[in-house]
């Protein structure tokens, strides 16, 4: 096999790795509250910051760091459902966009003002270093990445099916009202729903700071292949969240190669396209979900 | 404020509200010979644009429900239409423009008809990729658009080039496609279609059951709203004279237009009016008033703004007024009889 | 024969819900539908009206094939329904929410809010034509919905418990009603669960059960049909 289709083949693995990752919370939230949010790039970014701030100001490496970025956006996560969220349950499908669109806004633009729009980074000291596969090459960070991954989607599985908490979300984003009528308390439900995302997209920025840089609109490039990645995979569905990570890093990668770095984008743009015309419930969703609590 | 005795009175009766209307245009009219400072005919300029982009987005989303992120898409092809024929064949815009709306509207078939049946959140998802895919292939397509150095419009002034020295004849136009749109969407909003859309939008079942073709009505609104966004693309790049990928298919444009709808009042025929006319002045303000202190800080506090007033007033802005208006009337009226009630009783 | 179904079948997975349903309706008949909960009643409604693919059978409309047809394409061949679960448009008014249904068979708006009116005052709303239909009681929005089907001039009504939640005044008042708009041309197919009322009304009753159509004759025989008893009414109905 030509050495770099193989190569480039790996970087596409990894990378799908990295969009699993960050889309792990989002197809958790989304799959629950079925809500687009246009701030979810945003916590990301601010997660990042955070990795960036806990490492300049205490020497804290990244990785260690995950732990009380995850605490703090849990709160974050659940602060924002119980005030921004809630109140618009009821609302139109427009006003839940919207606000969360505000909400974007002013994150970013607040990122900007603390921080600037310079770029900002954490050096580490394994950062450059590459493990060989043969002939090829596989940096540490995104394998390290490539790995927390899969044992998020683990932790999140267990949390699921084993807690009674986690049953009750799956409960809520199967069936809204059935669950109601269980006695579980929805409101409630959210709120946690929300915080895990939030906490998982925590992780998942404080572990890319040693690949990518950080500055306000970080992500923004992120968000959107976040929500290709969800509705290829099925939301709700973790497994969905790892294997569509992976088709679109793949896909990007091969794309980049076989036709043109500056069109790759588009590539997997229209495959979202397609998947939601053809399947809206992605690979392992549940067919007809996309109906629920979508009036 | 002049806007809300408008949106009050037009209930009234008929004739005021013509009076008021044809006030207000003979108003607007003559505005640039008394508004002569750029600066704020610039203002009023990008002001009208938005009443006609916001209004003709209000149409899918507002009164079709079909919540669009992607109109930049059309915006954008019709900028880059127009300018691509002009730059490359000496094509006037005006002819440019029929170019660029026949493709926004084709595109707008060919993303609206396989999406319609996407709720909520999903389509708007399935538009915004769309205009992201525009936006890529924009920057891509170095040899046809130049890609990210986008296309600087000569300065030729004349009619046929859709160019002018000064603001004033600019304002006209837009103007006077600004009263177009209005137009084209007051005048569904009273015929068939429009309760056709409303229906459709409040119960589909409902509405099919009463042999309402709902994809077919769907498709009408979303070419419309193409067709009018299209032409708004092609008034931006002769007044600006520079288009890029960057600012025509930018996805906070086409959030902008929902933006100003939401604001204003969905599915509402002034509600964008309303909504233009208070949101480009208040970023406007925001800049002027806060954009030298801390980077960001006014798109901070448009973002407070934003999300305060989609929690507080989840109709819209002209929603709010007209009740307001209600329970004053309603007041007054009840002052009014208590009085009559007193007087005939001494 | 104004409607014809044969051997309509509708399967979901494993569970049969209408299962070999034949029957006919001429024209100018009132014909009731009862069954017990579940039994398949609005499944076959969905059915004729479009909103559901047989799996198997055939249903046919002045002699034309409408299975497999969208529901509004089964409304411009003239069948109207209203909904069990009434589907007003909330936030619109009476009257334009009547004037949907009339802008049907004229586009102009002027006529087709005369022709609302008419319709309105017919079914006694007309004093709420302003009121928006999420703010109406739940006897005028059962009416709004007939009124907004009778708008598209339908040949065949199909109405689905219309009467269910009114109280003894308001079910005699809708059963004038009906009586009138079939005196008026329009052919009746009625579901319901009052007895008393689609006894009274009706010239012919089929009667589901389990997806299956048990029995179907005037309501006297209907009534002292046994199987109907045991699986239905429970004890002999005696008609006044």
């Amino acid at each position: 096999m030509d050495v770099m289709l193989g190569q480039v083949l790996i970087s596409g693995i990894l990378l799908g790795g990295i969009y699993a990752l960050i889309s792990m919370g989002l197809t958790l939230i989304f799959g629950v509250t079925r809500i687009v949010n246009f701030a979810h790039g945003e916590y990301l970014m601010l997660s990042m910051f955070a990795a960036v701030m806990l490492s300049q100001h205490y020497g804290l490496d990244p990785y260690v760091a995950t732990i009380p970025i995850a605490v703090l956006a849990f709160l974050a996560g659940a602060a924002t459902q119980r005030f921004i969220i809630q109140p618009l349950l009821n609302a139109s499908h427009a006003s839940q966009i919207f606000v969360t669109m505000g909400l974007s806004v002013t994150l970013m633009n607040a990122a900007l003002m603390v921080w600037g729009a310079d770029f900002q980074s954490v050096r580490t000291p394994y950062e450059a270093v590459v493990l060989p596969l043969g002939p090829w090459s596989v940096g540490v960070p995104r394998l390290v990445t490539f790995l927390v991954a899969l044992g998020m989607m683990a932790g999140l599985l267990l949390f699921l099916n084993k807690t009674y908490l986690g049953k009750a979300i799956t409960a809520v984003s199967q069936d809204r009202m059935a669950a109601l009528l269980m006695g579980i308390d929805v409101n409630q439900v959210y709120m946690v729903a929300f915080g895990v995302g939030i906490a998982c997209v925590g992780v998942a920025g404080a572990v890319l700071v040693p690949i990518y840089s950080v500055f306000p609109t970080v992500g923004q490039y992120f968000a959107l292949t976040a929500y290709v990645v969800v509705v290829l995979g099925g939301f709700g569905s973790m497994l969905g969240a790892l294997a569509g990570g992976l088709v679109i890093g793949v896909v990007e990668a091969l794309s980049g190669y076989f036709i043109s770095p500056g069109l790759k984008e588009a590539v997997y743009l229209l495959i979202f396209i397609a998947v939601l015309v053809i399947r809206p419930t992605g690979l392992f969703g549940i067919v007809g979900s996309e109906e629920m609590g979508v009036k | 404020m002049m806007r809300e005795r408008e949106a009050g009175e037009r209930r009234a009766a008929v004739p005021a509200g013509y009076f008021v209307a044809f006030g207000i245009i003979g108003v607007l009219v003559l505005l640039p010979h008394v508004i002569t400072t750029p600066y704020y005919l610039h203002l009023l300029i990008l002001v009208l644009l938005y009443v006609a982009l916001s209004s003709a987005w209000n149409l899918a989303g507002g009164f079709a429900g079909q919540l669009s992120l992607g109109h930049a898409g059309f915006f954008g092809i019709g900028a880059y239409a127009s300018t691509l024929l002009f730059l490359n064949f000496g094509l006037s815009p005006w002819i440019g423009m029929v170019v660029g709306v026949l493709l926004a509207v084709v595109a707008g078939a060919a993303i609206g008809y396989p999406c319609f049946r996407l709720r909520g959140p999903f389509f708007a998802l399935a538009t915004l990729a769309f205009g992201e895919v525009l936006r890529v292939i924009a920057i891509s397509w170095r040899d046809l658009t130049q890609g990210s150095n986008g296309l600087s419009i000569p300065f030729k002034p004349g009619f046929a080039n859709m160019m002018w020295q000064g603001k004033e004849m600019f304002f006209y136009v837009v103007l006077v496609y600004a009263l177009v749109a209005v137009g084209i969407v007051w005048k569904i909003e009273r015929s068939r279609l429009g309760y056709y859309l409303i229906a459709l939008k409040e119960d589909d079942s409902a509405a099919r059951m009463l042999g309402i073709d709902t994809t077919r009505c769907k498709l009408y609104a979303m070419l419309i709203s193409a067709a009018l966004t299209a032409v708004g693309g092609v008034f931006y790049a002769q007044y600006v004279g520079f288009i890029e990928p960057y600012s025509v298919f930018d996805v906070n444009q086409s959030i902008q237009f929902a933006l100003i709808s939401i604001i204003g009042g969905l599915g509402t025929v002034f509600g964008p009016v309303l909504g233009a006319f208070i949101m480009i002045p208040l970023s406007e303000m925001l800049r002027a008033a806060f954009g030298g202190a801390a980077r960001g800080f006014h798109l901070v506090l448009y973002g407070i703004i934003l999300m305060a007033v989609v929690m507080l007033l989840p109709q819209g802005v002209s929603q709010e007024l007209k009740d307001r208006y209600k329970r004053w009337s309603r007041a007054r009226q009840s002052a009014i009889s208590r009085r009559k009630g007193q007087a005939d009783a001494t | 024969m104004l409607l014809e179904v044969k051997e309509l079948t509708r399967t979901f997975g494993g569970l049969v819900a209408v299962r070999d349903v034949s029957f006919g309706i001429e024209s100018g008949e009132i014909v009731g539908l009862i069954g017990p909960n579940g039994a398949g009643k609005t499944t076959l409604f969905n059915l004729v009206t479009g909103f559901l693919p047989p799996t198997r059978g055939d249903v046919q409309f002045e002699g034309r094939r409408i299975s497999g047809l969208l529901p509004n394409r089964v409304c411009h061949r003239g069948i109207g329904r209203t909904f069990q679960m009434v589907k007003p448009f909330g936030n619109m008014t009476t009257l334009r929410n009547a004037m949907v249904g009339t802008f049907f068979r004229d586009p102009d708006p002027r006529r087709a809010k005369r022709a609302a009116e008419e319709i309105l005052e017919f079914l006694g709303l007309a004093r709420c034509r302003e009121a928006l239909a999420k703010n109406l009681t739940i006897a005028d929005r059962k009416r709004l919905e007939v009124a907004r089907a009778l708008g598209t001039q339908p040949k065949l009504l199909l109405l689905d418990e219309t009467m269910a939640g009114l109280n003894p005044t308001e079910v005699a008042d809708m059963l004038g009603l009906l009586r009138e708009i079939r005196t008026r041309g329009t052919t009746l197919f009625v579901i319901e669960h009052i007895m008393a009322a689609i006894m009274a009304i009706s010239d012919r009753i089929l009667v589901l059960h389990n997806g299956g159509l048990i029995t179907q004759g005037p309501p006297r025989q209907v009534a002292n049909d046994q199987a109907v008893i045991d699986a239905y009414l429970g004890e002999r109905y005696l008609i006044a």
